[in-house]
C-alpha cells in the first residue's frame, strides 16, 4: 500500500529525549514530533487536529491501564486515546522558553 | 429557477451543536420530516424565512471530508449528489482553531457558504475574542455569531442565508504554500477528459492526493494507469518535500493555514479556571469519577425500580380491570378472547412506553448532551476493553435493566456496526424489569433474597462470558479509543426531547403493533384450545430435557410476548395460588423454570426492535443465540441439582 513506507521509515531508537506519549508525567508541555501507525489510525488523528508540531500534554488517566486523556494545547481540544494509540505518538520535550 | 426550493445544508464536526441550531431555525418551520438511515440519520426540514420555503438538511458531525467513517460517508453522498445551493458550516466558537481546518476543506469546494460561530457564549467564558470582521476578511464569506442555544443570533443568520443564497456568490479556496501549491496545480492540468470532477478541478486533485491507500486509490490504477502513475509521482513529490506521507502534507497545509488565521483573529487571554472545569477534573478524577459514576448507575437504578416499576403496575392496572370485566362478562367466547388479546397488547405496549422509554432515553439524551456519556466511556473503557467492546456501551447495559427496547435503539449512539451488533446481541440478556419481576416474585419470596441476587450475579457472569465468546465471532478490529472529550455544556432541552422523539415514534409505529398482533394472534390460539397443542409439542422438551411439567409449555410461549405473562400464566397453567406453588414444583424445576424463561429468546418488542435497527440476520441470530443459551443453562441447572 502507498504510504506505508514512509509512515514506517522512522527506526526503533529514539533520538535523545524523545520518548512515547505514554512515558511522560501528566500536566507537562511536549511537542509531536512523529505519529506512527498505518495512514487509517493516522488519518483519523490528523482530522481530530492532531499533526507535527503540536504542543500538547498529557491531563489524567483511567485506571486499570484504561486510556489517557490528551490535551492539545496548540488546537485547545481534548480527547481520550487508548494506550496502543497513544503508544504511537513521539513526543519531545519543549524548552521552557517556547511553551 | 424560481420555483426550485434552495437546499442548504448544515456541516461541522461533532459536538458543535449544529442540531440545536437546527432545531431552533426549523422552529420556523413549514413542515419537517426525518429520514433515518441504517446507521446514521440525518434531519431535514422545510423552512419558511419570508415567504421563500429552503429546504435545511442537518448533516452528521464529521471532522474531515476523508471518508473513512459511516457518517462522513453520509456527509460526502450528500454534498456530491445532490449538490447543495449553500453551506453553513457551524462551528462551535470555543473550538474555533480547529475547527477552521475543516472550514478551509469546505471552503475548496467553492460552493456559496455561510460560517457560523456557534456557542460564542462558552468562547467568551474561556477569554476568547475573535475578530468577526477580519475572519470574514481571511475567509471571503459571511460569519455570524450566534449561541443557538438560547436562539441568539438565529434571524440574523437567516438574513445572511437569504442574501447568501439569492446573490450565488461562491468564494475562493485560501491556497497552500508555494511549493505544495504547484504539484496540486501540476495536476489539474493533466486529468484525462473523462476524469470525474467533483466541485472544481483543484478540490477534485486535492482529493485525488489525499486518496492514497484509500479504496479510490485502486479505482484510479484500474482506469488510468499513466494518469495514476503521474499522480503516485505528485504524490512523492509532495512527500519529499516535509518526509511525511501527502495525504498528511496537505492536511498539515490546512492545519497551519488554520493556525495563521486563528492566531490573526483571535486573542486569547487566559481565564481564571471556572466551576466547569473544576467540575470536569471532579468527573474525571481516577478515585472520584468513579465514585460519581456508580452514583449516575444508581441514579438509573432508582428511577428504573423506584419510579418505572410502581408506575407501570399503577399504568396496567385499569387495563387488568377492563380485562378480568370482559372475562365475566362475555366468558369464554371468541370475542372476548380477541378483546382480551388486543387489550394486553395495548396495555402491554403502555407499559414500556411512559415507565420505562420516555424516562429513560430522556436520561440518556440528557447525559448525552452534557457530554457525560463521553467521560463515562473514558472511564470505563479498559474494563470493557477486555469483553471486547468499548467504555460507550456502557450506559446501554444499564438502561436494558429498565427495558431492552430503548436499550437497543440507543445502540446507534455507537458509531461502528460491530459494536452495535454485539451490544444488542448482549442486551436481551440483561434482565429487564419484567424479568426482575419474575426473579423477585419467584427466586427471592419462595427461595430467599440471598438466592435472587445469586440470581443477578450468576447473570452477569453469563453476558461477561458471552461477550468473551462474541468476541471470537465479530473480530475485534478497532486499534482502540479515540474520543473526543467535549467540553461540558448546559444541555438542550429541546434537542433530548427529539432525539427522545423521534425513538419513541418509531417504537409506536414499528414494534407495538407488532405487539398487539402478537397478542390477539396468541388469544386466538388459546381459544381454539391450541394451548394443549402446543404443550404435546413441546413435551419432550419441557419434561423430557428440563424435567417441568407438561402444562408449563404455553407458559413460555407466552413469555415472548411479554416476560411478566409467563410468570401469570405459570399460575393458571399449574392451577394454584402462589402460597402453594412449592407445593406443585420441587426448588429445582422452580430454579430451571425462571434461568429459562429469563434467558429463552428476546420478548417480541425487543425482537421487533433488534429486526428494526440491524436486519433480519441479527434477529435471527438474537434468537438462536438466547435459545441455546437458556436450554444449556437451565439443563445445567437441572443437572447440578440432581447431583447435589
Amino acid at each position: 500500500m502507498f504510504g506505508r513506507k514512509e509512515n514506517h521509515h522512522i527506526n526503533t531508537q529514539h533520538p535523545e529525549g524523545i520518548c512515547t506519549l505514554l512515558e511522560v508525567p501528566i500536566g507537562q508541555t511536549f511537542r509531536i514530533v512523529e505519529i506512527k501507525g498505518g495512514p487509517g489510525l493516522h488519518r483519523r488523528l490528523l482530522a481530530l487536529g492532531f499533526h507535527r508540531g503540536d504542543l500538547v500534554s498529557l491531563d489524567g488517566e483511567a485506571i486499570m491501564r484504561g486510556p489517557v486523556l490528551v490535551r492539545n494545547l496548540t488546537t485547545d481540544t481534548r480527547v481520550a486515546l487508548g494506550r496502543g494509540i497513544a503508544q504511537k505518538i513521539l513526543v519531545e520535550p519543549v524548552k521552557s522558553d517556547e511553551g | 429557477m424560481k420555483d426550485k426550493v434552495p437546499v442548504i445544508v448544515f456541516i461541522g464536526q461533532p459536538n458543535c451543536g449544529k442540531s440545536t441550531l437546527f432545531n431552533s431555525i426549523a422552529g420556523f418551520k413549514a413542515q419537517t420530516s426525518n429520514f433515518p438511515g441504517t446507521t446514521v440519520t440525518h434531519a431535514h426540514s422545510e423552512v419558511l424565512w419570508r415567504g421563500k420555503v429552503y429546504s435545511i438538511v442537518d448533516l452528521p458531525g464529521t471532522y474531515s471530508l476523508t471518508p473513512h467513517e459511516p457518517q462522513e460517508k453520509v456527509v460526502l453522498t450528500h454534498i456530491f449528489k445532490e449538490k447543495p445551493d449553500l453551506i453553513v458550516n457551524v462551528i462551535d466558537a470555543s473550538l474555533l482553531c480547529r475547527s477552521l481546518e475543516l472550514t478551509l476543506e469546505l471552503l475548496e469546494l467553492e460552493y456559496p457558504m455561510v460560517v457560523v460561530l456557534n456557542m460564542m457564549d462558552l468562547a467568551e467564558k474561556k477569554g476568547m475574542k475573535i475578530d468577526v470582521e477580519e475572519l470574514e476578511k481571511k475567509l471571503g464569506v459571511p460569519v455570524i455569531k450566534t449561541v443557538a442555544i438560547h436562539g441568539l443570533g438565529t434571524k440574523e443568520l437567516m438574513i445572511n442565508i437569504e442574501r447568501a443564497v439569492s446573490s450565488g456568490k461562491a468564494p475562493q479556496a485560501i491556497k497552500y504554500s508555494r511549493e505544495v501549491e504547484k504539484r496540486v496545480q501540476q495536476l489539474m492540468e493533466i486529468f484525462p477528459e473523462d476524469f470525474p470532477i467533483v466541485a472544481n478541478k483543484r478540490f477534485t486533485a486535492i482529493k485525488a492526493i489525499e486518496a492514497e491507500t484509500l479504496a479510490v486509490d485502486k479505482f484510479f490504477l484500474e482506469n488510468n494507469r499513466a494518469f495514476k502513475q503521474e499522480l503516485d509521482r505528485i504524490r512523492k513529490e509532495i512527500s519529499n518535500l516535509r518526509e511525511a506521507p501527502a495525504y498528511e502534507v496537505i492536511s498539515a497545509e490546512r492545519h497551519h493555514l488554520a493556525l495563521k488565521i486563528f492566531e490573526d483573529c483571535c486573542r486569547v487571554r487566559h481565564a481564571k479556571v471556572s466551576w466547569v472545569e473544576k467540575l470536569d477534573n471532579f468527573i474525571m478524577h481516577p478515585v472520584l469519577g468513579y465514585l460519581f459514576l456508580l452514583l449516575i448507575f444508581a441514579g438509573m437504578f432508582y428511577l428504573i425500580f423506584k419510579v418505572g416499576s410502581p408506575l407501570e403496575t399503577w399504568l396496567l392496572k385499569p387495563w387488568e380491570a377492563l380485562r378480568s370485566s370482559i372475562e365475566s362478562q362475555f366468558g369464554q367466547s371468541l370475542l372476548a378472547e380477541l378483546l382480551v388479546g388486543l387489550i394486553q397488547g395495548i396495555g402491554g405496549g403502555i407499559a414500556i412506553v411512559f415507565p420505562y422509554f420516555i424516562p429513560l432515553l430522556l436520561l440518556m439524551g440528557f447525559l448525552e448532551d452534557v457530554g457525560y456519556l463521553a467521560r463515562a466511556g473514558f472511564l470505563l473503557d479498559a474494563f470493557m476493553h477486555r469483553l471486547g467492546l468499548h467504555g460507550k456501551s456502557v450506559p446501554l447495559f444499564i438502561l436494558g435493566f429498565g427495558c431492552n427496547v430503548p436499550a437497543i435503539m440507543a445502540t446507534r449512539i455507537l458509531e461502528s456496526k460491530r459494536d452495535r451488533i454485539v451490544t444488542a446481541l448482549l442486551i436481551p440478556f440483561i434482565p429487564c424489569a419484567a424479568r426482575t419481576t419474575i426473579i423477585l416474585a419467584l427466586v427471592a419470596f419462595l427461595l430467599g433474597p440471598w438466592w435472587a441476587l445469586g440470581f443477578y450475579f450468576f447473570n452477569l457472569l453469563v453476558i461477561a462470558l458471552l461477550a468473551l465468546i462474541l468476541r471470537k465471532f465479530f473480530k475485534y478490529s478497532s486499534p482502540g479509543l479515540i474520543l473526543e472529550i467535549p467540553s461540558l455544556k448546559i444541555p438542550s432541552l429541546k434537542n433530548i426531547w427529539q432525539k427522545t422523539y423521534f425513538n419513541l415514534k418509531e417504537f409506536v409505529r414499528f414494534a407495538w403493533p407488532i405487539l398487539i398482533a402478537g397478542s390477539v394472534f396468541l388469544s386466538l390460539l388459546t381459544y381454539i384450545k391450541f394451548d394443549r397443542l402446543i404443550n404435546a409439542a413441546l413435551s419432550p422438551f419441557v419434561s423430557g430435557l428440563l424435567g417441568l411439567p407438561q402444562t408449563l409449555g404455553v407458559t413460555l410461549i407466552f413469555g415472548f410476548l411479554r416476560k411478566e405473562l409467563s410468570l401469570l400464566m405459570m399460575f393458571q397453567a399449574l392451577g394454584v395460588g402462589y402460597q402453594q406453588l412449592l407445593s406443585v414444583i420441587t426448588r429445582t424445576q422452580l430454579l430451571t423454570f425462571v434461568v429459562f424463561v429469563n434467558f429463552f429468546i428476546p420478548c417480541l418488542s425487543t425482537l421487533a426492535i433488534i429486526w428494526k435497527e440491524l436486519g433480519r440476520k441479527i434477529a435471527f441470530l438474537s434468537i438462536a443465540l438466547n435459545l441455546s443459551v437458556a436450554v444449556v443453562l437451565s439443563w445445567l441447572i437441572r443437572l447440578i441439582f440432581l447431583v447435589f
